[in-house]
């Protein structure tokens, strides 16, 4: 998987492309979330548009750092996920924990 | 769905597509998942049915090598592909563990299960695939597509 961070306005824009599955990419996704959060960045958004799949613990990860992002004061947040990456964080029931934006922009106002 | 009677009911007759192996470790998972990705694209099956087939199967490999095998990568997990004269698509993946009780697991839906980060493997693959069961006490999952 490939995980590009950019900071625009105080929030981490996290873009992956790939698939969001255990092993290596679920690996390098929580570093990288655990990183932001040491650096004392809550505000986290993640584009999903080039995530065809996100397995059971991608879905754990982004579950459990919604809840570190909002202990800290942040929240993590989602973009343009896919239609069946919407359709599986529907079927486990954990869509409406999320705010989902359409574009990365939304997203980080929306943090203001 | 979980119970082993009737499981074996599409069994006669089947083609079996891809016989594999892998060691119980999550790196392996993928190569794997993509062979059997590779092989319902030869197949034809719809890009909808491709993504349902592909997370079932990644949650069962996960499943075998997470909880079966302890991610001993001395261990070793058989997936199987095949398919019947109908069209529908069989994949059993059997792992060496101790088999575990499909029916305590609690809907990851419910009360604070929602904010758990574990236990929505077994809930989605029943979710993605039309029949789902449990064999040999738990260590092996059949599971079909239509």
């Amino acid at each position: 998987m490939d995980i590009n961070v950019r900071k625009r306005s105080q929030v981490q824009l996290i873009q992956l492309r790939g698939q969001l599955r255990l092993g290596a990419a679920v690996d390098e996704l929580r570093q990288t979330i655990a990183e932001s959060l040491g650096n004392g960045d809550a505000r986290i958004v993640i584009n999903l548009s080039e995530v065809p799949m996100i397995d059971s613990s991608g879905i754990g990860l982004l579950v459990g750092f919604l809840a570190s992002t909002k202990q800290r004061g942040g929240s993590l947040k989602l973009t343009q996920p896919s239609k069946f990456a919407v359709q599986t964080l529907r079927m486990v029931g954990v869509l409406n924990l999320f705010e989902v934006f359409d574009d990365d922009d939304a997203a980080v106002q929306s943090f203001a | 769905m979980e119970s082993g009677a009737g499981s074996r009911q599409h069994d006669h007759e089947l083609a079996e597509l891809l016989n594999l192996r892998m060691p119980a470790e999550s790196a392996s998972i993928a190569a794997i998942s993509d062979a059997i990705s590779g092989c319902l694209v030869r197949l034809d099956i719809p890009q909808e049915k491709q993504l349902e087939i592909g997370l079932a199967v990644q949650e069962a490999l996960s499943n075998a090598v997470v909880h079966g095998c302890k991610k001993d990568a001395s261990k070793e997990i058989h997936c199987r592909l095949q398919r019947d004269p109908q069209g529908r698509i069989a994949i059993i993946v059997t792992d060496p563990g101790p088999g575990f009780s499909p029916e305590l697991l609690s809907d990851p839906r419910h009360g604070e299960n929602v904010y758990a980060d574990h236990g929505r493997g077994v809930y989605l693959i029943r979710q993605l695939m039309d029949e789902v069961h449990f064999e040999n006490g738990g260590n092996e999952i059949r599971m079909w597509k239509y």
